[in-house]
This record gives structure tokens, C-alpha cells and sequence, in this order.
């Protein structure tokens, strides 16, 4: 692969580049679904190909193959250098890259049972076990148990003397089941919604689920939520689990942080920020309870690798400090233009895609205490758990939530399960209203495999660490009412 | 005008691709029925912010598939390398994986053979177009916002692709299609515009006058007031009306969800769910869209009408569904694993005479929406779902638009909004859909008490 990079280097510089560099990376995926007796998805798929991104007359231009030889590398950086040169004339000014030193080095997850090695039969019979004791309640028609698995091994070289080396290995598994009445559906998931739990792991993780366990009280739970009251519309104080604060944090937080989306580069797509740049070091984003952080060094999180698809060492950075907006996720191109080297956060969705900043691990700092403690010293409110719907607007303000399950919480203890909760606010007005958040015991980095945004429209697997947290004077029970 | 460039890649020739299908069949020998896939695509995207370019890409991806049958087990492997001994290595863990699997008893046999009507979908020029045709088509809009002093973002992208897929028994099926767009959204301090078009053909997107419209919208909605929550008489702009009808698709239009009980047309078939002014067809061959002429299981596409005149009439089906309804499969399967089931991939709404225009000098008072954004489910079997405005939200009063609102976020019951639309446009636009591939063709549509529950502080 080495000499496909230098191939590709040499020929972006022999065409005008002022600047190259091209990542060769192999990835091989398996998914595995049961669902309702059947083995509904058994598909393992290998991708390989390779991606030169250059500066030629100050733009930028990209090219990207599935085949990966030398010619097509020769190939793939001339067309690069044509379309960057193609964009020059509508520069305003030419592209400038924060300084980086020459670098070999290399870097994988660490891994403990390699999940690609489990026998197959092995992970069939675990989904067949659970999702059998899931079909076992009668009122569920899908009971659905899944497992996916990713390995991303990938060569960086550049023009500066860049040469990084990874192996990223991410793993995850979940239960859903959906119980049905005459008139209503529900689905209860575990360990979390989107396919389950994810992390940079080997198999150890799903062997820490105790899948088959925690399949009775999965089904059980959603057919209690079909007679369970509707969730009351008003004025509510709410507890969120780790999990919900999790895709709150991940939306009203680490999107808006992205310094691409601050300087107006998605506008057209996934949208801009309120958290505009005259705004760093002054805007109170939330209670002084609130300190948010993007760490792509933390154990085990989706966003947690060696270095970033631009070579740049993987950091951990203040985003909130104290309740006040301290920083931002950036890139070499963006992060001079606050006088900053980038903090490394630039990922690609695949060799075909063109690096972006992307979310690594926004970690919500944990505070103390259990989620039971938090329960015991609330009086009045609604614990939320587990999400189940998620929309915000393209600045980042005015979000709407829903999770799969709630509970009534009344004089310190957990009361009547609702169904179909759901809470609205905007963003730095609720997590001003952040007056508890849980300690380590409760905290978490879930995963999120599906996080979308750039054109050509690119999925990436991000993380939060979040703990159960709690939130004054929310408006809940929006999206019944009359 | 510029030249193609003498290296510039087209997705794979019928010829070319055939010889990869047949190899990977012929390695897949030791399966009792197999099916081979295989989709090439050239893709190239110019993007730009802050009115100038800052991204500009090309690509060349693939993939090939290979699904085995060993007795009643099936195993599926995919791979983006096209050399013998890659197809040796994915038709070999195909058959691994079905030895592993355990019996499927609702394995559906192989399809049946049929003729396949091809549906011509590829425009030359759009496979041949440029990155310097690109820049030059976006450079006057970018041009355009900055003299009116306003920010223009967006992307203009073309793709040419082929979809090929050959089976055991001899099957061979070839569809070559290409796919242009571009979106244009024009900001000021406190508004913003948006223009948006798919076509096949690059040429007809029409950038600039794109532009135009993102730039009048943005300049219209300048200082935009609050409007209270509540219900609104909306004139929905297709766009607008796209977002809430793809929704459909996946609550409830494919076989597979209904039989779990899952869609919201369990038990209502025959029944009325919506307004009568209401006909929802999936038509690949709507000469608007950008529908295929098989599917991933080599089965043609057949129109299938799922709502007529407001009644539940029809799911689509892949040949599993099928075989547990006991009906022929409607040509819609989705490429393996296919864990949703079969999905309507070509929705069609019928039109009615109204134009927007029309709509709106008959509201005396209401809101002109021209999209929503990140739009999501909240109760699938209700087919509620929220959502925020975006990009040029107006308020309408005494028949004609009078100023720029704030954003304002909804929560709907789609069926409902269909229910109480009372005028319907002449016009359809194909919207496509870019993260499920799925194409939408609707009018503008006008409905009475669109129920918005809260304001963005923009």
C-alpha cells in the first residue's frame, strides 16, 4: 500500500499540488439479524479503494477509486488536481492549513476477543436465545435481536512526510420488540434504540450485555407500555437516562460545535450553529453543571481513534466549561481562522469521501450520585428513557424529543410507566435548566452509528458519555395534544 | 466549453458487466440457485459556501453482491473488487455463510423469468459533465447572491450509475441511469432562500434561475416576526409536501410492515384513511422520476396503486411478502439484506388544477411553507410526525404574502394533512431522497389547521 501512496503523492505534486494526501483503506462489515424465528440478515461485506485530496491553485479537489493500483492512484490524483484547479477561480482567498511535522506512526483499538473470529453459529444462537424469550410474551409480533461489527484498517500518507497507520474496530448488539393492540404499537429496545449499544470493542462487548437476560423484561416492557396512561402535556420537571442525554448532547451540542457548521460550510445541508464564533468565551450555552468536552482519547467510544483522516493526533478539548461555550470541533483549514491548530477531528465515512469534521466522543462530564439518589430527591417529574424520536432545527435551537418509556416520579420514588414521551425546548435555555447530573457509576459512552451530514451525504459512527442528568420547567406530552 | 476528459470513468458497460456477473455466478457453482448484483457509479459533486467553492469531489465506488441457496439456507457477501480473485473470495464466504445459516422455511424459490421492459434513464450529458462545467454553472449564483449582498451555499452533483444483476438461471439485466441535482440555499442576517431541482439531466437544472428564487425568498423574508403556535391554513410548496408523503413509505406502503402488524394500514385495507381527493401510486415509469425497471431480486416493477381516492388499496411486495400474501411480487425489493422488506421506491401524487399562486390569493390567512427539515417519526401507526420550516417560511394574509416569519415547528398526523387539503397543485416535482435513494413526485397542496407547536428564535 505504501507505494500506491507515494505513487499518488508523487503525481498530485508533479500536477501542481501544493499539498496531498491520499488514505488507502480496507473495510470489512458483517451484520447479522434474527428476527421472529428467522435469521432475517446474514451479509458480511469488504470494501477497498482509496481517496486523494489536494490543493492545487489554492482550492481544494478530491478524487476517489475502488480500484487500487498505481495507475489508478496516478489516476485519481490528476483528476484531483483538475478539479481543484477547476475551483480556484472561484476561491476568495486560497485554502491555508495549519502546520504539521513529518510523522510515522500507528495505532488500533484495542480489541480482546477479535469479533470477526467468534464463530458465527455462536452469535446466531445468542440473537435466536433472546429474541425466542422476547416471542415468548404474546402480545409482541417482532422480536428483533441484531449484531454488527466493523473493521476500518487505513493507511494516511502525505506531501508533508504524514504516514499513519490504524486499525479501527468498532462493535455493537441490541434487542427491540414491538407489541401491538387493537390500536397501538409500541417497542421497547435494550441495551439502547438505534440496534443497541456500540463502542470501539472486540466481542467483549457483547458478551457484557447478558443479551438473553435482558430479553423478558425488553418484551415485558413493551407490552406493559400498550395499557400504560399517555404521557400528560405541560410543564414537567424531567429526568433523562444516559442515554437520551446522550443523543441531547449529540444534537444540541456537538453538532453545533462543529466549526465547519459555525463558519456556514453545511448551510445548504445539515444546516448552521447559534453558536457563533463573537460568542466563544461569553455564550452561557448552559448551567454551571455543565461541562461538555470532545475527547477522541476516552476508552472505548465510537469517536476514539489515533490520529484523524488529516493525521492529526486525536485530543481532548474543552467545549463547555463551567456552563459557558469554551471551544470548538475543528480542522486544519478552520481552526487558523481562530488562531488554533485544528484539534483533530476530521473523519471520512469511507475512502470514496472526503474528510469533514465530525463529532469524536462529547463527553457531558459526570457529577455524582445515582440515578436512584436523583429519583429519591425529586418531587414531582417524569423520568425519560431510552430514545425513540429526535428532530432540531438547522441552527440547533428548538429541538422535540420522544423516548420509548417514561415513568411518573412522585415524592422521590418511581410511579405509573407512560407511554409515548416526549419533551421540547431550545437549547441553551434547556440545558440552563440542567440541576443534577449523575457520577461516574452512571456514566457511559454510547454510541451513535448513524450520524449524517455533508454532500455527498456521509454516516458516521460518533459517541457521547452522558449520565442520567435532570432538567426544571421542561415542556412535555408535545405532539398528541389537539 | 469544455471537453470530457480523456480518463474521466463511466460506470460499467452492459458487456463489462455481464462478464463480472457470469465469473462470479460460475464461482458460486457449488449453491443450487444464486444471483449475482452489481452497481457501478461515477459521482462528482461541486459545493459551495460563503459564495465560493470549498469542496469539489469525484468518485468511482462498486459493489458486487452474491446471494447463494443451499437447500433452504441463503447467504449473501458483497465486495467493492472486481478481480477474479476477489469473486473467488466473496462468492466462497456467500456459500460459507449459507452453510451456516440456519433453515429458512419462508425461502421464496427463484424468480420466475420475465421480461424486463428497459426504461431509459441515462442523459450523456450528465455522465459527461465536468468540473469545470460545474464551477461555471454555480459561479453566476454564487455571483448573484454576493452583488445582492447575501451568503450562497449548495451543491451542484451528477452521477451515472448501473445496476446489473444475473441469476443461476440465466437471467441478465441491465439498467444504465444517471441523476443530476442541485440545492442552492441564499442566507442574509437574519433570512434565508432555497432553490432545489433533480433531474436526469444536468442541463435542465437550471442553476441560475435556482439561484434567483433562493435569493428573492431570502430577501423577502428579511426580519421575520414570531406567529404564536397553533393551527394554520399552509400552502406547502412540493418540497414541503414530499417530506411528509416519503414518511408514508416507511410507516406502512411495504408489505413487510403491514404483515407484522406494524403499519398503519394493518386491518384498514379497503377502508377509507384519508381524503378523497387523495391517489397514491409507486410508478417507476412516471416519465418525471427516476424509477428502475427491476428490482434487486430481478423482478420487473409494476405500478402499484396503495391509496385511491382516499381508500387503503395495495402494499408492495418482494417475492417473500408475496408468497405469504399469496400474490405475485410487485417488484419491489430492496437490495440484501432487505431487513425492512419491500419499499415503494417511485411515489407518485396525483395532482389536482391549483397553482401556488392560486393557493395563496385564495388564503386569507395563513403560512406559506417552502420546506421542512429533520423531520422525524413520533408515533408510526398514527403516522405523526414533527419537524421544523426552513429556509423561506411567509406569512399569508389577504390573499397575498406579507412578510417573513420565524421558523415553527410541527407535529402532524400525515394522513390527516392529506385528509384536510382542500386545493392540490397541476404541478408535480420529483424530490429524491438522497440517504434512501427513493424518489417522491408531488404537487404543492394547500390544508386547513396544520397544527405547529412551537417557534425557533430565527
Amino acid at each position: 500500500m505504501n507505494s500506491i501512496a507515494d505513487r499518488a503523492l508523487n503525481a498530485a505534486q508533479l500536477a501542481g499540488a501544493s499539498y496531498a494526501d491520499v488514505r488507502v483503506v480496507a473495510t470489512r462489515s458483517q451484520f447479522l439479524e434474527v428476527k421472529n424465528h428467522r435469521v432475517s440478515a446474514l451479509q458480511e461485506s469488504t470494501t477497498h479503494g482509496l481517496g486523494v485530496r489536494v490543493l492545487a491553485g489554492g482550492a481544494w479537489g478530491f478524487a476517489a477509486s475502488a480500484v487500487v493500483d498505481q495507475r489508478e492512484a496516478e489516476r485519481c490524483a490528476a483528476e484531483a488536481c483538475r478539479i481543484a484547479r477547476a475551483s480556484a477561480p472561484f476561491r476568495r482567498a486560497p485554502v491555508v492549513l495549519d502546520p504539521l511535522r513529518p510523522l510515522e506512526a500507528r495505532y488500533e483499538t484495542p480489541v480482546a476477543i477479535d469479533p470477526f473470529e467468534v464463530p458465527l453459529a455462536d452469535k446466531i444462537e445468542l440473537l435466536a436465545r433472546a429474541t425466542n424469550v422476547m416471542e415468548g410474551e404474546p402480545r409482541v409480533v417482532v422480536a428483533r435481536g441484531s449484531m454488527n461489527f466493523w473493521e476500518d484498517r487505513k493507511l494516511f500518507a502525505s506531501t508533508e512526510g504524514r504516514r499513519i497507520e490504524q486499525r479501527i474496530v468498532h462493535s455493537g448488539a441490541g434487542l427491540s420488540a414491538a407489541a401491538r393492540s387493537d390500536d397501538d404499537l409500541q417497542w421497547r429496545s435494550f441495551p439502547n434504540s438505534f440496534g443497541g449499544h456500540y463502542e470501539a470493542a472486540g466481542y467483549e462487548l457483547i458478551e457484557r450485555f447478558d443479551l438473553a437476560g435482558n430479553a423478558a423484561a425488553t418484551a415485558a416492557t413493551a407490552a406493559a407500555l400498550l395499557t400504560a396512561p399517555q404521557c400528560p402535556a405541560g410543564v414537567s420537571t424531567v429526568i433523562l437516562d444516559g442515554s437520551q442525554v446522550s443523543l441531547q448532547i449529540h444534537e444540541s451540542c456537538g453538532h453545533p460545535a462543529e466549526l465547519d457548521r459555525v463558519l456556514g460550510h453545511e448551510a445548504n445541508y445539515a444546516g448552521t450553529s447559534f453558536m457563533t464564533v463573537e460568542q466563544c468565551g461569553r455564550l452561557q450555552y448552559g448551567s454551571p453543571l455543565v461541562h461538555l468536552v470532545a475527547d477522541a482519547t476516552a476508552p472505548r467510544g465510537l469517536g476514539t481513534f489515533g490520529f484523524d483522516d488529516e493525521g492529526v493526533p486525536a485530543q481532548k478539548v474543552d467545549l463547555v466549561r463551567n456552563g459557558r461555550l469554551v471551544g470548538y470541533l475543528t480542522s486544519r483549514e478552520t481552526a487558523p481562522l481562530l488562531g488554533q491548530g485544528s484539534n483533530g477531528t476530521m473523519r471520512a465515512e469511507s475512502w470514496a469521501h472526503l474528510p469533514i469534521i465530525r463529532m469524536t466522543n462529547i463527553n457531558l462530564e459526570p457529577g455524582s450520585g445515582t440515578l436512584e439518589e436523583l429519583i429519591a430527591s425529586t418531587e414531582d417529574g417524569i423520568l425519560m428513557v431510552t430514545n425513540r424520536s429526535w428532530s432540531i432545527d438547522d441552527r440547533r435551537y428548538n429541538f422535540q424529543f420522544g423516548t420509548e418509556v417514561g415513568w411518573e416520579v412522585r415524592h422521590g420514588r418511581r410511579g405509573r410507566m407512560l407511554k409515548n414521551c416526549t419533551y421540547t425546548g431550545v437549547t441553551p435555555e434547556f440545558w440552563k435548566r440542567c440541576d443534577a447530573v449523575c457520577g461516574p457509576s452512571e456514566w457511559e459512552i454510547w454510541g451513535t452509528p448513524t450520524c449524517g451530514k455533508g454532500q455527498p451525504a456521509q454516516t458516521m459512527r460518533t459517541a457521547q458519555g452522558a449520565a442520567p442528568a435532570r432538567f426544571h420547567d421542561v415542556q412535555v406530552g408535545v405532539g398528541y395534544g389537539s | 466549453m469544455t471537453t470530457r476528459a480523456p480518463d474521466a470513468l463511466a460506470p460499467l458497460t452492459g458487456d463489462e458487466a455481464q462478464h463480472v456477473l457470469s465469473e462470479a455466478l460460475a464461482m458460486s457453482s457449488a449453491a443450487e440457485d444464486a444471483t449475482a448484483i452489481l452497481e457501478s457509479r461515477v459521482q462528482a459533486l461541486t459545493r459551495f459556501a460563503n459564495n465560493e467553492i470549498h469542496q469539489n469531489v469525484a468518485s468511482r465506488q462498486q459493489a458486487l453482491t452474491v446471494r447463494v441457496v443451499i437447500g433452504r439456507r441463503c447467504g449473501v457477501a458483497s465486495t467493492s473488487r472486481l478481480d477474479s480473485s476477489a469473486l473467488r473470495q466473496v462468492a466462497d464466504r456467500a456459500l460459507a455463510l449459507a452453510r451456516l445459516t440456519p433453515e429458512d422455511d419462508e425461502l421464496p424459490p427463484p424468480a420466475p423469468a420475465a421480461m424486463v421492459a428497459p426504461l431509459e434513464r441515462f442523459a450523456a450529458a450528465t455522465a459527461a459533465c465536468t468540473p469545470e462545467e460545474r464551477a461555471q454553472a454555480v459561479g453566476p449564483v454564487m455571483q448573484a447572491a454576493a452583488a445582492a449582498g447575501l451568503n450562497a451555499a449548495g451543491a451542484l452533483s451528477t452521477e451515472s450509475i448501473c445496476l446489473a444483476l444475473a441469476t443461476r438461471g440465466g437471467r441478465f439485466a441491465y439498467h444504465p441511469e444517471t441523476y443530476a441535482h442541485f440545492t442552492c440555499t441564499v442566507r442574509s442576517d437574519d433570512s434565508s432562500g432555497w432553490g432545489d431541482r433533480h433531474r436526469r439531466d444536468w442541463r435542465e437544472l437550471e442553476a441560475a434561475p435556482l439561484g434567483a428564487t433562493a435569493i428573492r425568498k431570502a430577501e423577502q423574508s428579511r426580519v421575520p416576526v414570531a406567529i404564536e403556535p397553533g393551527a394554520y391554513t399552509v400552502v406547502l410548496e412540493p418540497s414541503a409536501v414530499a417530506e411528509l408523503v416519503a414518511f408514508l413509505a416507511w410507516l406502512g406502503l411495504g408489505a413487510q410492515s403491514e404483515q407484522e402488524g406494524r403499519s398503519f394500514l394493518s386491518g384498514r385495507m379497503g377502508q377509507r384513511i384519508t381524503g378523497e381527493s387523495i391517489t397514491l401510486v409507486d410508478d417507476a415509469t412516471d416519465p418525471r422520476g427516476f424509477g428502475r425497471p427491476f428490482d434487486y431480486e430481478g423482478t420487473p416493477r409494476r405500478r402499484v396503486t396503495l391509496i385511491e381516492r382516499g381508500v387503503a388499496r395495495g402494499v408492495v411486495h418482494d417475492r417473500r411478502t408475496a408468497a405469504r400474501a399469496g400474490v405475485e411480487s410487485t417488484g419491489h425489493a430492496c437490495a440484501p439484506p432487505a431487513v425492512e422488506g419491500p419499499l415503494p421506491y417511485d411515489l407518485v401524487l396525483g395532482t389536482g388544477d391549483a397553482t401556488i399562486e392560486e393557493m395563496i390569493g385564495s388564503t386569507e390567512r395563513g403560512i406559506l411553507v417552502t420546506r421542512f427539515w429533520y423531520n422525524r417519526v413520533v408515533d408510526a401507526r398514527r403516522t405523526i410526525v414533527t419537524g421544523m420550516t426552513r429556509d423561506g417560511t411567509f406569512l399569508i394574509e389577504g390573499g397575498r404574502i406579507t412578510r417573513g416569519l420565524r421558523n415553527l415547528r410541527f407535529n402532524e398526523n400525515v394522513l390527516d394533512v392529506l385528509a384536510r387539503a382542500d386545493a392540490i397543485g397541476r404541478h408535480a416535482e420529483p424530490t429524491v431522497f438522497d440517504y434512501a435513494g427513493n424518489c417522491v413526485i408531488v404537487p404543492a397542496l394547500r390544508t386547513r389547521d396544520f397544527r405547529f407547536t412551537g417557534v425557533a428564535p430565527f
